[in-house]
C-alpha cells in the first residue's frame, strides 16, 4: 500500500469527505493471515509505552506511526512545502536587512512624509461608535496630537488560524523621524530569534506613543501579546492608546467601495499602485520557505510590502486628518 | 404498611392516593409473578453527620445555614480533609449524595481567602447550567461576592471577556477546554495564574475513547498550568463504577485519594428484574422489552408516581413516548404528561423539558442515557430500563435516579430479547453479585495521542527531553515534523503550520462533522436534529423514518459530503430499520495462540461496512411489510481485532457442509461477543462481531442470519471460516489485546451460556434467534455453536 493510498484510506474513515482521491485499492498480496504464517510481533501497546532507545529505536517508531498522519486531514502536505524540494544554494540565502541580534534582521528605510497636520485631532478620527472603547484609553484623546506621537505598526505572521501557534515572522513600525518618514523593521531568520526580536520591539515603544495600524486591533496587537506572554515579557501594547484605520475607512466609505482593504483605500485615497506586489496570503509560505534552507527571495518581497503598508498607514493618517467632518463623514 | 394497589387507583383523588416505590414492587410482584425472575430490596439507611469545619470562613457557614446546611455529611467532611492536606481527591457516591458540597466547600474556601480561582469540567451543557444556577444560590444567601459562570460554545463573545478576567469559578466541559481554552491560553493568563482547583464531575464517563481524549486534554492542562507556574489541585466524582480510585489516578496520572464511603441517608430501594413472557418456546420467543416498558409505566403513572423510561436507542425513546402519549396526552387542549429526551433535541427544547420536570408538570418521561448523569429533573419514583444498559454500573446509575425523597423507589429492568440482557435476567445472581465494571483508558492509543500532541505543540513548544503525560511524544513529534506541522530547531519543536489543530479533533467521535437533520416541510428549511457522523448511514438514509419527539419525519434526500439530511413531516404507520453487511481483511498479525484444535489471532485488520437497504416495520404488530434500498458509500475502518479459525482438518470432521460451518461459527460469534462485552465493559457499539468465510465476499454485520448468502464461497480453496470480535474505532481503542489475554476464560463462557440455555434449538439468549425452519433440522444452530465452541476449548 502506498503511503498516499494509506493517507487517503485514513482520513476517509475519519469522516473527511472523499474528495481526495479514488478508493483505496484492496491489496492482494495480504491475504488472510493463517496460524503458521503468523509470526508474533510485539504489540504496539507495548512499544508505545517504552522508551525509545537510540535512534534506531525512533525511527522504527515513527515508521509504525507513519500510517496514522493522514488520518487528519490538517495533516496532509501543504502545497509546495515540501521540505526537500526547497533547497537554495547559499548565495540566494541573504535576507534582507543586518544581523542585529542572532536570527534579528534589521531593515531601515527613510522616505519624504506625507503632508501630516502639525497637530492631530485623534478624537475627530475616532468619533465613531465603534472606537469609544478606545477613547477611554487614551488620556489625549480630545486633544491635538503631534504627528511624532503616532506610531504605524504592521506584522507579517505564518498564517492567519489564531490562537497561541500564530507567530509574527516580521514586525514593521514607521514614525516620523524629524523631517523624515523612517520604516524600521524586525526580522527573524530562525525561530530562536523571536524573543530578542519581540525585546527589541517593545523597546521601541514610547509611553506616549499612539499605536496605528489596519485591523490590528483585533489582529495584530493580540497576536503580539499573545507572542509577549509566551516569551514571558511585559507586555507594554495593552494599554497604549490604538488608532485602527480599518475603523475610520470602513465608516466612511463602507458604502461607497466594493471592500474596505487596505489595499483598496491606498489606491482610491493615496493614489498608491502596488507594483510586482506580494500577496499576504503568501507571505507566510516565504518565510517557511526561507526557515527550511530555501531562497530568501520572496523575503525581500515581503519586506516591501511590508514597508509599503506602513507608508500608506501614514499616508491615510494624513488624508484623514486633513478632512474636518465632511465631505467624507457625511457620506 | 400500604395494602396492594387498588387496580383503578385513577379514580381515587389524587391527594388520598398514596402509592410509593415500594407499593408498585409488591403489586407488580403479585400479579406478575412468572415474569420477575428476581427482586432485590436495599434497605433504607441512615445518614452519618459531621461538624461543619471551623476553619471554613463564616461567611461560607451562613451561606449554608441560610440554605439549610447544619451539618455536613462524613464524606462531605472525609473531602474536606483531604484537600485541606493537598491531595487530589475523587469522591464516589451514590447520586443525590450531597457530592457537589465536596468540591464546593473548598473551591469557596479558597476563593473567599485567597482569591484563587477553580474550573470546573462537566460532561454535558446542561449540568454545568445546573452547577452555576446552583453555585449563584450560595453565593447570594452567603453574600460572598464571587463570580460564576459557564464557559461553553453558548456563551457570547462580548461575555467571554469578562469570564475570562473576572470569573472565580469557570464552569466548562472538556470539549470546550480542549478548542477554546488551551489553544487560547494566554488569552486565560491571570486566570491561570491564580487557578488553585480543577473539579471534574461524572469522571465515570470519561472511559473509552472519549476517556483516552479527556486523559489528554487534562496532560494539555497540566502542561499549561506548569507554564504559569500554578499545580492546580483536582477534585474527581464518579457514579459507582468498580475502580473509581484506579480509573481516577489513570485519568490524572498521579496520585488520588478516594472517598467511597457515602454518608448520607437513602431510601428504600427495591429492584425486579423482569423477562417479558415466551409467546413462542419452541423459537425462544419472548414478547419485546417495549411491550412490558409500557405496560409498566401506565401502571405507574396511573398510580401517580412519577417515572423515567430509559430506552436505548432514540428511535425507542420515540416509539415508547408515542405509545405513551397514546394513553396519556390523547386531548391536545392539556399540557403534555409525557415527554422525551434525548441527544439531538435543540438545547432550548431540552432546558424546556428539564424545566417542566422539576416544576412537577410531567409525570412521565423517557429517555436515552441522556438522563443517567446527574441533570436535575426533580424527585422520580419509578425508574424502568427497557433494556440492559450495557453495564452493571449504568443499571445501578440510572436506579438511583429514583427515591430522592428518601421514599422507597422502584427499578425495573426489563429484558429485551438481546443475549446480554437474557444473561442477566436468567441469573440474578450475577446482577445482585457483580462488582461494578471497571472503566479503561487508553491515553496512549497511537490515533488520540497523535491529535493531542499536535495540540500541545500549537499551545507550547516542545522542549527536548519533555514528557507528554507518562508518554515520550518524540516520535509524534518527528512525524509532525515530516508533515510539515512543526518544525525542530536547536532541540524545540515549534508549530509552523496555519491551522488550529483542537478544531480538527472531536473528543467524542471519530467523525469530522455531525450530520443536521433539516426540515423542508411547506417550503420551510428549519434544523429539527442533529446525528452522529458514525449514525448517519444507519438512520438517514433516503427512505428512512426519522423520529423526533415521535413526530415521524421521513428522509427524502442525503446530502453525504455537505453532512445534512432533507425531511419532511409524514404520517406513516411504520418505522425503518437498516440492514448492513462487513467485510473484514487481516492485515496483521501482533500475536497467536493455538486454542483447542484452532487458534486464536490478535492484529490489525480492515473493515468495510456497508447498508444496502432497510426494513419496513409497521407500529404496534411489528410485522415486516416492506424493503427499500441504500446507497451510500462504504464506511472503512482500520482496527485491531481477535479471531479465531479452525484448520480444514477439524472443519471437516465437525461440519457435514459449508453452510453448516458457518451457521456453527456466527452462533459462537453471538455467545463469544456477549462474554467478550461483559469481560472488558464495552459498550456494544464499541465492540462488534463478525464471521468471514476467508474469500472477499459480505457478511452478515449483526444478528440476521436469516439474511446470510447461501452462496458464500467463490474460490473454493479459499474456505476459511473466521471469527472476529473488532474494536469500532480507527486504530483500535485497547479492547483487543485483553480480549487475547482472556480468550479462553471467554470462550469457556460462551461455551457454559449456550450448553445451559433452556431453548431447544437456540434463541436470542445463546446463539441468536433462529427460524423455525431450524428447529426440525437434525443438527441444531444451538449444537453447532456447541462444537465450534467446544473444538476452541478441547486441549491441543
Amino acid at each position: 500500500m502506498t503511503h498516499l493510498a494509506r493517507l487517503r484510506a485514513l482520513r476517509r474513515q475519519a469522516g473527511a469527505t472523499p474528495s481526495c482521491g479514488p478508493p483505496l485499492p484492496m491489496d492482494a498480496t495480504t491475504a488472510i493471515a493463517t496460524p503458521g504464517a503468523c509470526a508474533p510481533l510485539c504489540r504496539p501497546a507495548d512499544a508505545a509505552k517504552g522508551k525509545a532507545d537510540g535512534a534506531a529505536e525512533l525511527q522504527r517508531r515513527v515508521a509504525s506511526l507513519r500510517g496514522l498522519l493522514g488520518r487528519r486531514e490538517a495533516l496532509r502536505l501543504p502545497p509546495g512545502l515540501d521540505a526537500s524540494s526547497s533547497r537554495a544554494p547559499i548565495g540566494d540565502r541573504i535576507p534582507p536587512g543586518i544581523e542585529v541580534a542572532a536570527g534579528v534582521h534589521l531593515i531601515q528605510c527613510s522616505y519624504a512624509p506625507p503632508p501630516m497636520p502639525d497637530a492631530i485631532h485623534i478624537a475627530a478620527l475616532r468619533s465613531l461608535p465603534q472606537q469609544r472603547h478606545a477613547r477611554r484609553h487614551d488620556p489625549d484623546g480630545d486633544q491635538f496630537v503631534s504627528g511624532s506621537r503616532l506610531l504605524a505598526i504592521d506584522t507579517e505572521t505564518t498564517g492567519l488560524a489564531g490562537g497561541t501557534g500564530t507567530r509574527a515572522f516580521m514586525i514593521g513600525v514607521a514614525d516620523l523621524d524629524g523631517d523624515r518618514l523612517r520604516v524600521r523593521q524586525l526580522l527573524t531568520t530562525t525561530m530562536g530569534g523571536e524573543a530578542a526580536m519581540l525585546r527589541m520591539f517593545a523597546a521601541w515603544l514610547r509611553p506616549d506613543h499612539v499605536l496605528v495600524s489596519y485591523n490590528g486591533r483585533s489582529y495584530d496587537r493580540p497576536l503580539l501579546s499573545t507572542r509577549l506572554r509566551l516569551a514571558r515579557l511585559q507586555d507594554p501594547l495593552a494599554g497604549m492608546p490604538h488608532l485602527d484605520l480599518l475603523h475610520v475607512t470602513r465608516r466612511a466609505y463602507r458604502r461607497v467601495w466594493q471592500n474596505c482593504r487596505l489595499a483598496t483605500a491606498e489606491r482610491e485615497l493615496l493614489g498608491v499602485v502596488r507594483d510586482d506586489d506580494l500577496p499576504g496570503s503568501e507571505a507566510p509560505a516565504a518565510w517557511l520557505g526561507y526557515l527550511r534552507g530555501g531562497s530568501s527571495h520572496a523575503l525581500h518581497r515581503v519586506a516591501a510590502h511590508n514597508d509599503q503598508d506602513l507608508r500608506s498607514l501614514m499616508g491615510l493618517v494624513a488624508h484623514f486628518a486633513t478632512f474636518t467632518g465632511s465631505p467624507v463623514h457625511g457620506k | 404498611m400500604l395494602a396492594i394497589a387498588p387496580a383503578r387507583p385513577v379514580a381515587l383523588p389524587r391527594q388520598e392516593w398514596r402509592a410509593d416505590g415500594r407499593a408498585l414492587a409488591r403489586r407488580l410482584q403479585s400479579k406478575y409473578s412468572d415474569r420477575i425472575t428476581g427482586a432485590l430490596v436495599l434497605p433504607a439507611r441512615a445518614g452519618r453527620y459531621a461538624d461543619v469545619p471551623g476553619e471554613l470562613p463564616e461567611s461560607i457557614v451562613s451561606a449554608l445555614r441560610a440554605r439549610g446546611v447544619d451539618q455536613l455529611y462524613s464524606h462531605q467532611l472525609e473531602a474536606w480533609e483531604a484537600t485541606q492536606r493537598g491531595e487530589h481527591v475523587v469522591v464516589v457516591t451514590p447520586t443525590a449524595s450531597g457530592k457537589t458540597l465536596c468540591y464546593t466547600l473548598p473551591v469557596l474556601a479558597a476563593a473567599t481567602l485567597n482569591q484563587s480561582r477553580a474550573l470546573y469540567l462537566f460532561p454535558t451543557k446542561a449540568l454545568a447550567q445546573d452547577q452555576v444556577a446552583e453555585l449563584l444560590e450560595i453565593n447570594k444567601a452567603g453574600n460572598l461576592g464571587l463570580r460564576a459562570s459557564t464557559f461553553d460554545g453558548d456563551t457570547p463573545g462580548d461575555a467571554r471577556q469578562a469570564v475570562r478576567l473576572h470569573g472565580d469559578i469557570v464552569v466548562s466541559n472538556p470539549d470546550m477546554l480542549h478548542t477554546a481554552i488551551l489553544p487560547h491560553h494566554t488569552k486565560w493568563a491571570q486566570f491561570f495564574e491564580s487557578l488553585r482547583y480543577v473539579v471534574i464531575d461524572e469522571i465515570h464517563t470519561y472511559r473509552g475513547v472519549f476517556g483516552s481524549h479527556v486523559a489528554n486534554v487534562l496532560r494539555r492542562l497540566k502542561r499549561i498550568c506548569a507554564f504559569y507556574g500554578v499545580h492546580p489541585q483536582f477534585i474527581l466524582c464518579s457514579a459507582t463504577i468498580g475502580n473509581p480510585h484506579e480509573h481516577a489516578e489513570a485519568l490524572l496520572e498521579d496520585r488520588v485519594t478516594a472517598i467511597t464511603e457515602s454518608g448520607a441517608p437513602s431510601g428504600e430501594k427495591h429492584v425486579l428484574l423482569w423477562n417479558p413472557p415466551v409467546v413462542n418456546r419452541d423459537l425462544g420467543l419472548r414478547a419485546s422489552a417495549r411491550s412490558q416498558s409500557t405496560r409498566i409505566a401506565r401502571s405507574a403513572i396511573r398510580a401517580g408516581l412519577k417515572t423515567l423510561v430509559f430506552a436505548q436507542s432514540r428511535i425507542m425513546v420515540e416509539v415508547i413516548t408515542k405509545y405513551l402519549k397514546d394513553v396519556f396526552d390523547h386531548d391536545p387542549r392539556k399540557p403534555p404528561r409525557i415527554r422525551a429526551y434525548r441527544g439531538g433535541y435543540l438545547p432550548t427544547e431540552r432546558r424546556e423539558v428539564e424545566r417542566s420536570m422539576r416544576a412537577g408538570c410531567i409525570d412521565g418521561i423517557v429517555s436515552t442515557s441522556a438522563l443517567e448523569l446527574g441533570v436535575d429533573v426533580g424527585a422520580l419514583d419509578v425508574v424502568l430500563c427497557n433494556g440492559y444498559p450495557g453495564s452493571i454500573a449504568a443499571t445501578w446509575q440510572r436506579f438511583g435516579r429514583a427515591g430522592r425523597r428518601q421514599q422507597p423507589s422502584l427499578g425495573v429492568l426489563i429484558a429485551s430479547s438481546e443475549p446480554l440482557d437474557q444473561y442477566l435476567v436468567r441469573h440474578p445472581e450475577f446482577f445482585r453479585d457483580a462488582p461494578p465494571e471497571h472503566a479503561r483508558i487508553h491515553a496512549d492509543q497511537d490515533l488520540i495521542a497523535l491529535d493531542h500532541v499536535r495540540c500541545a505543540a500549537f499551545e507550547l513548544p516542545f522542549a527536548s527531553g519533555e514528557l507528554f503525560g507518562m508518554l515520550d511524544p518524540e516520535p509524534y513529534l518527528e512525524l509532525l515534523v515530516e508533515a510539515s506541522v512543526l518544525h525542530r530547531e536547536d532541540g524545540r519543536w515549534e508549530w509552523i503550520a496555519d491551522s488550529y489543530p483542537a478544531g480538527a479533533v472531536s473528543l467524542r467521535s471519530v467523525a469530522d462533522g455531525n450530520f443536521v437533520v433539516v426540515d423542508r416541510t411547506d417550503g420551510r428549511q428549519t434544523i429539527v436534529a442533529e446525528v452522529d457522523y458514525s449514525a448517519a448511514a444507519l438512520t438517514l438514509y433516503e427512505g428512512a423514518i426519522h423520529m423526533v419527539q415521535a413526530a415521524p419525519y421521513q428522509v427524502e434526500k442525503l446530502d453525504w459530503t455537505g453532512r445534512k439530511a432533507f425531511v419532511t413531516r409524514t404520517s406513516v404507520d411504520y418505522y425503518t430499520d437498516a440492514i448492513d453487511y462487513t467485510k473484514l481483511r487481516v492485515l496483521s498479525c501482533f500475536e497467536l495462540a493455538a486454542m483447542g484444535d484452532g487458534s486464536v489471532q490478535h492484529g490489525e485488520v480492515h473493515v468495510v461496512r456497508r447498508v444496502s437497504g432497510y426494513k419496513k416495520i409497521r407500529y404496534y404488530t411489528h410485522e415486516n411489510i416492506g424493503y427499500g434500498p441504500v446507497s451510500l458509500p462504504d464506511q472503512e475502518l482500520q482496527t485491531t481485532a481477535i479471531w479465531w479459525q479452525l484448520p480444514l482438518a477439524a472443519l471437516e470432521r465437525l461440519f457435514g457442509s459449508r453452510q453448516q460451518a458457518l451457521d456453527a461459527f456466527l452462533g459462537a460469534s453471538h455467545a463469544l461477543h456477549v462474554l467478550a462485552s461483559l469481560a472488558v465493559m464495552a459498550d456494544a457499539r464499541d465492540l462488534q462481531r463478525s464471521v468471514g468465510t476467508g474469500d472477499d465476499s459480505w457478511n452478515v454485520g449483526a444478528h440476521r442470519r436469516a439474511l446470510q448468502p447461501a452462496s458464500a464461497s467463490t474460490s473454493p480453496d479459499a474456505f476459511l471460516p473466521t471469527l472476529y470480535l473488532y474494536d469500532n474505532y480507527p486504530g483500535g481503542i485497547g479492547l483487543s489485546a485483553p480480549l487475547f489475554d482472556r480468550a479462553r476464560e471467554i470462550v469457556d463462557g460462551a461455551r457454559a451460556l449456550v450448553e445451559r440455555c433452556d431453548c431447544k434449538a437456540g434463541c436470542p439468549a445463546c446463539v441468536g434467534p433462529v427460524l423455525a425452519a431450524d428447529e426440525v433440522l437434525e443438527i441444531t444452530p444451538k449444537q453447532l455453536a456447541v462444537r465450534v465452541l467446544a473444538a476452541f476449548a478441547t486441549p491441543a
